[in-house]
């Protein structure tokens, strides 16, 4: 790295905190947390100058030294507001400043077979069977966030769905923080054997104060499974944010991710995904910013092997001084032929100072592929305004409700009737709704 | 060779006096790069002092610099010491006497193209008569040129006449510290071309290096400079469809356009420089910085290129939109064959209002090539009502060539409308099967489906370029298919 880079005062910092760990017992994670600790010193948090972070400084994080909660120390939840992000019908995993509160989850009823803990007792329990899924889908030297969630995460979400097996609920994880100046680290791996199938929900939450929330996930998918991973980023107004999913996919397997990114002052999210054989993923997001806040979703699909798809829709909206970015790339490798991919970025700038960088990329080395990308920045379509104008709607309310439709495309994919409820709530509270009447939705 | 050197150290410690003009023996400068060397050089060509301090001051920034790596190239190291930065132009009984003394590959090609035989001779480098056909015409159209008042003559010329347009305007487009290859090239440029279309005149003519009489030994780094004034207009072609015998493997050249208030440059390329053989094996480096400013409302460039040569291509002609309304066209075809290698792309820079730009780029892979486009719009606060639209597809042919996709968008206006698409596709067999069916050779199909596929950007071409542009492009895919 760059000789001017200033050392970061994370790692004396997060020294403190080693022994505390979970996982000291177990001699390949000793391994990996110093292999990624040593990477972090080494480079710090990702620069400018890297090509994946040119849009997004995350330099304020450097600054202001997060420091990690203690499990003894979490701080009063309102169970309430809390409830209130809990889905009903699901099994729930509830991680307070990145420890998990066994007393707000609820996992009754989860069948023997599918094994659903949180990481320091799978640590505990299972070390040898995370060790073949720790670090697969992903290696510290990525970038310095998941270096630093190697070394110094504090605990998290382990699945496990067995062959065959079809989860009939939703497994949610609720990620809260509830002080300022908490960093709460959480690894999360899921793995799902041949032909099983499960919804993940991740909701991420906090206070009004600054803190950071920083999640890696890591998900393995064997022959012929599906999962479908809901993300809402409901962060509060001041907080850091950033999410990696790192998928790996065998033949014939699904990934549907849908990624709502709402909330936080500075908010990244990473999805990469492998593909292999004839194995599909369909990425959708929605990214909504309001006041200052930064948004950078960046996407990654490697087409490994012949016969995958796919499918990527990313939807922006940025009013007052937001700022959003979508980095995707698709890479197709040599042997992929017959890749079926596409990828398509919205953005809509509601007001001057709002701003979006976007940045789609196909790196192709298979001929017999077929493969596009769209991008468009823009206003709202002048004619359909002048449509409902002439339909006696004021100017202001068919910009809202155009605006809204715009954005509500991307609800509507929602299959779980409750999370649908949730982030439509989500989609009205951030937009102008001068003359969108609830109950015509 | 000692005595000369002696008599150059002797010239460089005298005072440099504008308009001084030397008729040395020398040859070649010994290969390497300090200031010494741009001081002879500079002291040879006889530029006045300010120019002289231009290049000490860009090659003392180019020092600092490293060279760029970020792009999707596969480079051999350069050895910039290694390099001779001045070569006289080459005395006649040093060229070939005959065409019988060219490659007869070379020559080959130069009949599918269809070139007559006393261009060949040009084009090969060839030492030609003095009162060979084509200097007299350039001759002729010189006159022609000075009626209208349209100054077009060599750089080194041109800061001997009118030095004050020179440094009035030279580096302000691509200022010396640009990037890397633009600061080697502002320290050592040899030549290349000046032009300047005064107020409201529209320039009698296409301009074509072609037909400027000592365009053949304009070296390595070149520098071209066309002002365009208020309410002129003019088409400049760069390059010749012909693949050009030449010696020097890396090319960093400098074009700077600068268009005034209505005013309109159309700006055609063809490259078709020695790509190196099957293996990759030599070949040119094309490195340019080609960038273009709309100063004056209203004003408008046109860039077209076609890239078919080079080991490896990596430029991306740009505009600055300042003026409003002003407007940026961008049409390219980049086709890389064998183990070529092309990043190229183009810049849209929205300031002004409501400034428009197109971008159409198709890139043509086959063989172990690799192709990129690379892109960047940008919409500043300021550009209200700014509109783009770009569309680059890639066509692979054969199953080991890459062809990649790098957009860039950045928009900080709302009323801004930027649209991107992007494809990637390959011939497909029914296309192919079908010409086939009516009587094609497997060949004659995929050069014609290709040069459908590139029909919105040859449409921007001028006429004679177009069509020989057609039959480049099948040249160059020989040997892909099958």
């Amino acid at each position: 790295m760059s000789a001017d880079q200033i050392i970061s005062q994370y790692p004396a910092e997060y020294a403190k905190f080693a022994d505390a760990l979970p996982g000291q017992s177990v001699a390949w994670l000793r391994l990996l947390r110093q292999d990624a600790a040593q990477q972090f010193s080494a480079h710090g948090f990702p620069s400018l100058r890297e090509e994946a972070w040119r849009y997004t400084n995350v330099s304020a994080i450097e600054k202001k030294l997060f420091s990690p909660a203690t499990s003894t120390e979490i701080g009063a939840i309102d169970i309430d507001s809390l409830n209130q992000h809990l889905l009903a019908d699901a099994w729930s995993v509830v991680l307070v400043d990145g420890h998990f509160s066994a007393s707000l989850s609820m996992l009754d009823g989860v069948p023997d077979s599918v094994t659903v803990m949180n990481m320091a007792n799978a640590l505990e329990q299972k070390a040898e069977l995370l060790e073949s899924y720790f670090s697969q889908a992903v290696a510290a030297k990525e970038h310095g966030f998941v270096a630093f969630n190697t070394a110094w995460f504090s605990d998290g979400l382990f699945l496990h769905v067995p062959a065959k097996q079809v989860l009939t609920r939703p497994i949610q994880i609720l990620h809260v923080v509830t002080q300022a100046g908490f960093m709460a680290n959480t690894r999360d791996i899921i793995v799902l054997e041949e032909s099983a199938e499960a919804k993940v929900l991740e909701t991420f939450v906090g206070c009004e104060e600054a803190y950071c929330s920083a999640a890696v996930m890591e998900v393995s998918l064997a022959q012929n499974a599906d999962l479908t991973l809901y993300k809402l980023q409901m962060e509060g107004e001041k907080a850091y944010h950033f999410g990696g999913t790192y998928v790996k996919q065998a033949r014939d397997s699904r990934f549907t991710h849908h990624n709502f990114a709402f909330g936080g002052l500075l908010a990244r999210n990473d999805i990469h995904t492998d593909l292999n054989q004839a194995a599909e993923c369909d990425l959708n997001g929605l990214y909504l910013g309001v006041k200052r806040q930064h948004i950078d979703n960046h996407t990654r699909i490697n087409h490994l092997q012949p016969h995958a798809i796919s499918h990527e829709l990313y939807k922006g909206v940025l009013n007052q001084r937001a700022k959003g970015v979508f980095q995707g790339r698709v890479l197709v490798a040599e042997q992929a032929q017959k890749t079926d991919s596409m990828m398509n970025n919205r953005n809509l700038l509601l007001s001057d100072d709002a701003e979006v960088d976007t940045k789609p990329q196909l790196e192709i080395y298979a001929d017999d592929v077929k493969c596009a990308h769209g991008v468009t920045v823009g206003q709202l379509d002048e004619q359909s305004i002048f449509y409902l104008q002439s339909r006696c709607v004021d100017k202001q309310t068919a910009r809202n409700m155009l605006t809204f439709a715009f954005a509500n495309e991307m609800v509507e994919k929602i299959k779980l009737a409750d999370l649908h409820d949730q982030v439509l709530e989500q989609l009205l509270i951030r937009f102008p709704q001068v003359g969108i009447q609830h109950n015509w939705l | 060779m000692s005595t000369s050197a002696q008599e150059i150290d002797n010239l460089i410690s005298q005072k440099y006096k504008e308009g001084f003009v030397t008729e040395l023996e020398v040859d070649t400068f010994p290969p390497g790069l300090d200031e010494e060397v741009i001081a002879k050089l500079s002291a040879i060509k006889g530029e006045p002092e300010f120019m002289l301090d231009y290049r000490l001051k860009a090659f003392r920034h180019w020092q600092t610099m490293t060279e760029p790596n970020w792009a999707q190239l596969n480079i051999t190291p350069i050895d910039y010491q290694s390099i001779s930065y001045y070569s006289a132009p080459k005395k006649d009984s040093d060229k070939p006497q005959s065409l019988d003394e060219i490659d007869p590959e070379l020559l080959e090609t130069y009949k599918k193209l269809g070139i007559p035989l006393d261009e060949q001779e040009r084009l090969a480098g060839v030492a030609v008569d003095a009162v060979f056909d084509s200097v007299s015409v350039a001759t002729t159209f010189k006159g022609k040129l000075k009626d209208a008042g349209v100054i077009f003559c060599p750089i080194s010329e041109a800061l001997q006449e009118h030095p004050e347009l020179v440094k009035q305007y030279l580096g302000t487009v691509v200022p010396s510290g640009d990037n890397f290859f633009a600061a080697l090239n502002a320290a050592v440029f040899t030549d290349g071309s000046f032009v300047y279309i005064p107020k409201g005149v529209r320039c009698p003519m296409e301009l074509s290096t072609y037909f400027r009489i000592n365009a053949a030994n304009t070296g390595q780094f070149e520098r071209t400079l066309i002002i365009a004034d208020e309410d002129s207009h003019v088409s400049y072609l760069e390059g010749c469809t012909a693949p050009m015998r030449d010696e020097n493997q890396l090319h960093a050249a400098v074009v700077e356009l600068v268009v005034m208030d209505n005013a309109e440059i159309k700006y055609s390329t063809v490259q078709n420089w020695y790509p190196g053989d099957e293996n990759g094996v030599g070949g040119i480096y094309n490195f340019v910085t080609k960038r273009a400013e709309c100063r004056g409302a209203n004003s408008k460039v046109s860039w077209t290129q076609v890239e078919t040569g080079s080991a490896i291509t990596w430029k991306y002609p740009s505009c600055v939109l300042l003026g409003d309304n002003s407007i940026g066209e961008f049409y390219s075809v980049a086709l890389t064959n064998n183990l070529q290698q092309a990043d190229t792309g183009t810049k849209m820079i929205h300031v002004g209002k409501n400034t428009r730009s197109t971008i159409i780029a198709k890139g043509i892979s086959a063989g172990r090539s690799q192709n990129t486009y690379r892109g960047l719009v940008k919409v500043g606060k300021a550009a209200i009502g700014a509109r783009n639209y770009t569309q680059c597809d890639s066509l692979l042919v054969g199953d080991k060539c890459g062809a990649h996709t790098f957009p860039y968008v950045e928009v900080k206006q709302p009323s801004a409308q930027v649209e991107h698409e992007a494809t990637t596709s390959k011939i497909s067999e029914d296309q192919l099967f079908f010409c086939q069916q009516r009587g094609l050779s497997a060949e004659d199909a995929v050069s014609m489906i290709v040069n459908g596929f590139c029909k919105s950007v040859f449409k921007e071409l001028p006429m004679e370029f177009a069509v020989e542009a057609q039959a480049l492009l099948g040249i160059s895919l020989e040997g892909s298919v099958g």
